[in-house]
């Protein structure tokens, strides 16, 4: 009898046969098969309400006052029940995801404009075409916010909020540095932000969320466009290594401000979306690109440090003269297979559209509350809207960055969010000195190239 | 009864097996008791492991509807050319190497000190599991707080001691991420492999070390001669099981990284978990799993065929 075999019988567990440890290998082995497939099981999605209570989710945005405003629904229709879900937002898209293939999707959610037309293909969302008041939404709504809440012809969204990306910088510091007037061009910028570190006033004066996440890194398509550039043509080819291609240059300028002048912080690297706000309201950086409506936030004693200080400016270009940057539309929609229509249409009607009095009241609610811009035109000449855009940023530049903003082309299409987690992956390389400006742009075309072939 | 007894007991005795209806009875019936539990493991696990394989066969990307159809094994083959494929697989063999080095070094230190007689070990050895309680998101963020470039502990703990005149982004360089992401995750997994070699420890008869000490055998021949024999099974389960663990880590690096910087912490899980629910591409995924799969399994048969007879020695 084997040692081994002894000490078998003396000490029950303490030894495995090879069956034993071959059937508990193979256990082990079945895991991250069974894990995707979880996810895969299921139908094409749909919703399960049985009782006619809508099913409504989104991502985690002031969830108390999303509620607080569904109450005021609800309280106005006392016929519909609103069952609400705030999900956080990293996850947001892979949730929903999950839910509509397990068949246990919502009624009605929030969409961003940069995963619609993949949901739409999924199958996940249905037209609202003809539903009552989308057409007078839609009539009211500036003309890039209805483009991008379109597909193939038919509507799809009523909008929760636009917003642009613009120079978000500290007035403060800058003046202690004897800065008078936020940068226009790039060099200017990145000059104006040695003058800060020189001054010992901080290490690095520029900050940005550059972890690689599931969702789009707003501030580098905003120095891109901002210097005129563009990533994609009309027919969503690769752009980038063109010759005169703006994007190698905003490569070079952010290695170079990041190795040789130093001022952007290395540890932007491990800095998500959610964190630079933090860092911004605590002074940690002089500046940052970020959304017109952070201003407000910032801007809040109740919430930050440097509330008062924070102002916002162009996007410095190139060149010092091109103006230019991006926008983004979050929107509500309806799934395709809800049961409850009617109700669901009734929900989005209220957070995106008009009031009894034919006045956007959800709209601008959030604007009142958050600063989240908005899509009706007419809110614009609303007093209280103007009086509340000149508490917390200079209403002439909020208008400016909306008139030249534009929207990413290439959000329609099917491979977007792969160029975006390939795009995210070269900047860091980029940002990390793994790789050069001319050899990023070629990895770049090289990568939408292989996309678009992939999904033809 | 007394009489039915005795006459299976005698039909036992003759036969050397069981046989005849009553036996046939008794086969049934454990099958018939055992049906439940085969139902639920043949809907929860045999069926979908199945069904991810048949996924697998088909190009199927939720965003392309119209473009479902069966591939055979179309998928697999495009792996050979499949750049962020090869990349996260070789990031990912880098990751189990060094996890696994470190997790077998220190689980084996610790489980042999935990193995000592002293004052406060039931203490010690309580602390020890706390890491495996720790779900992997809560361990990211844990050490996400502990790297932070401006307001880490590790910069903090390096500042004070003069290692470092200021505090530095550790997780933006490539290497330094890849090794600060292993810790972390040899950190979350490391009281597993401890508990598994301190009951093998538990197990050594005390006798085998009073008769290497009258044979004047010192600490380390000791340790080479009793220990790591009798250690070489439970270290086959830690191997096998950690290997499967950092092959498929994903929560930690998630969070600490993002896969980052460039691709230099992106695993084959990371790149699982984003193709499917962030690309939708169900076919392309499954087939990522199913290598996933294959790898750790015939790594895992590696390290029997290597250590299991080791083990089996004679006295």
């Amino acid at each position: 009898m084997s040692r081994l075999n002894r000490a078998a019988t003396a000490y029950p567990g303490a030894a495995l046969n090879r069956r034993q440890l071959l059937r508990l290998a193979s256990l082990g082995l079945a895991l991250p098969a069974a894990g995707t497939l979880l996810a895969a099981c299921g139908d094409d999605g749909g919703s399960t309400a049985t009782d006619g209570t809508v099913k409504f989710e989104g991502w985690d945005f002031e969830p108390k006052l999303v509620q607080q405003n569904i109450d005021r629904f609800t309280g106005l229709n006392s016929d519909i029940k609103v069952a609400y879900t705030p999900i956080t937002s990293a996850q947001y898209v892979q949730k929903i995801v999950a839910e509509f293939t397990a068949g246990n999707g919502p009624d009605a959610l929030y969409v961003y404009d940069d995963v619609l037309t993949g949901w739409v293909e999924a199958g996940y969302l249905q037209p609202i075409d003809g539903l009552p008041g989308v057409d007078d939404v839609y009539n009211a709504i500036y003309a890039s916010n209805a483009a991008t809440m379109s597909y193939k012809g038919k509507r799809y969204g009523l909008p929760y909020y636009t917003d642009s990306q613009g120079l978000v910088y500290n007035a403060e510091i800058l003046s202690k540095a004897g800065i008078t007037a936020p940068p226009k061009s790039l060099d200017e910028w990145e000059q104006q932000a040695v003058k800060i570190k020189n001054a010992g006033l901080m290490q690095y004066p520029i900050g940005f969320y550059a972890q690689r996440q599931d969702t789009w890194w707003a501030w580098l398509w905003a120095l891109v466009f901002g210097s005129g550039g563009a990533l994609f043509d009309d027919q969503l080819n690769p752009v980038m290594n063109t010759a005169g291609s703006k994007v190698k240059d905003v490569l070079a300028w952010l290695q170079h401000a990041t190795f040789t002048s130093k001022v952007i912080d290395p540890a932007s690297l491990q800095i998500v979306s959610a964190a630079i706000d933090p860092a911004m309201m605590e002074g940690r950086y002089a500046y940052t690109i970020g959304a017109r409506y952070s201003l407000s936030m910032y801007n809040d004693a109740a919430k930050s440090k440097s509330a008062g200080k924070m102002k916002m400016g162009m996007v410095p270009s190139l060149d010092g003269t091109t103006l230019g940057t991006v926008s983004h539309t979050r929107m509500y929609c309806l799934a395709k297979d809800t049961k409850v229509k009617d109700s669901a249409h009734k929900l989005i009607s209220y957070l995106g559209g008009f009031d009894n009095e034919k006045k956007p009241y959800t709209a601008k609610f959030w604007f009142m509350q958050e600063g989240l811009g908005f899509t009706f035109k007419a809110l614009a000449q609303d007093a209280e809207v103007q009086a509340k855009l000149g508490k917390f940023i200079d209403p002439a530049v909020y208008a400016k960055l909306a008139d030249v903003a534009k929207a990413r082309n290439v959000i329609a299409a099917p491979w977007y969010h792969e160029y975006e987690t390939e795009q995210q992956k070269v900047v860091q390389e980029v940002l990390s000195n793994q790789t050069t400006p001319d050899a990023a742009a070629v990895a770049l075309e090289k990568a939408a190239n292989t996309l678009k072939s992939k999904y033809q | 009864m007394a009489t039915t007894t005795t006459t299976t007991a005698t039909r036992i005795v003759a036969g050397g097996k069981q046989r005849g209806p009553r036996q046939l009875g008794d086969t049934a019936r454990a099958y018939l008791l055992n049906a439940p539990a085969l139902t639920v493991i043949l809907l929860l696990v045999a069926y979908p492991i199945g069904y991810s394989f048949w996924v697998s066969l088909h190009r199927d990307n939720l965003k392309q509807p119209a473009a479902k159809r069966f591939i055979g094994l179309g998928n697999y083959t495009s792996l050979i050319h499949d750049d962020a494929f090869l990349k996260s697989l070789k990031v990912s063999a880098l990751f189990v190497v060094v996890v696994l080095s470190l997790t077998v070094v220190l689980s084996l230190a610790l489980a042999l000190l935990l193995n000592e007689s002293f004052m406060g070990r039931g203490v010690l050895r309580s602390l020890v599991l706390l890491p495996w309680a720790m779900p992997g998101v809560v361990n990211g963020l844990m050490w996400r707080t502990v790297f932070d470039a401006k307001t880490g502990a590790l910069n903090g703990f390096l500042t004070s001691l003069g290692v470092i005149d200021s505090y530095q982004a550790w997780l933006s360089s490539s290497t330094g991420a890849f090794l600060l992401t292993a810790l972390a995750q040899v950190w979350n997994t490391l009281p597993f492999a401890v508990i598994i070699l301190l009951a093998g420890l538990a197990a050594t008869p005390s006798e085998l070390y009073d008769a290497a000490k009258v044979d004047r055998a010192g600490v380390f021949q000791r340790f080479r001669q009793v220990t790591l024999p009798w250690l070489l099974h439970p270290l086959l389960i830690v191997l096998i099981l950690e290997t499967m663990n950092s092959f498929r880590a994903f929560d930690t690096i998630y969070v600490l990284t993002g896969g980052g910087p460039g691709d230099a912490t992106d695993t084959i899980a990371l790149l699982d978990v984003r193709t499917v629910l962030t690309y939708t591409d169900f076919g392309l995924g499954s087939a990522y799993a199913w290598v996933i799969t294959a790898i750790t399994l015939v790594v895992s048969v590696g390290y029997v065929s290597l250590l299991y007879r080791k083990g089996s020695f004679e006295v």
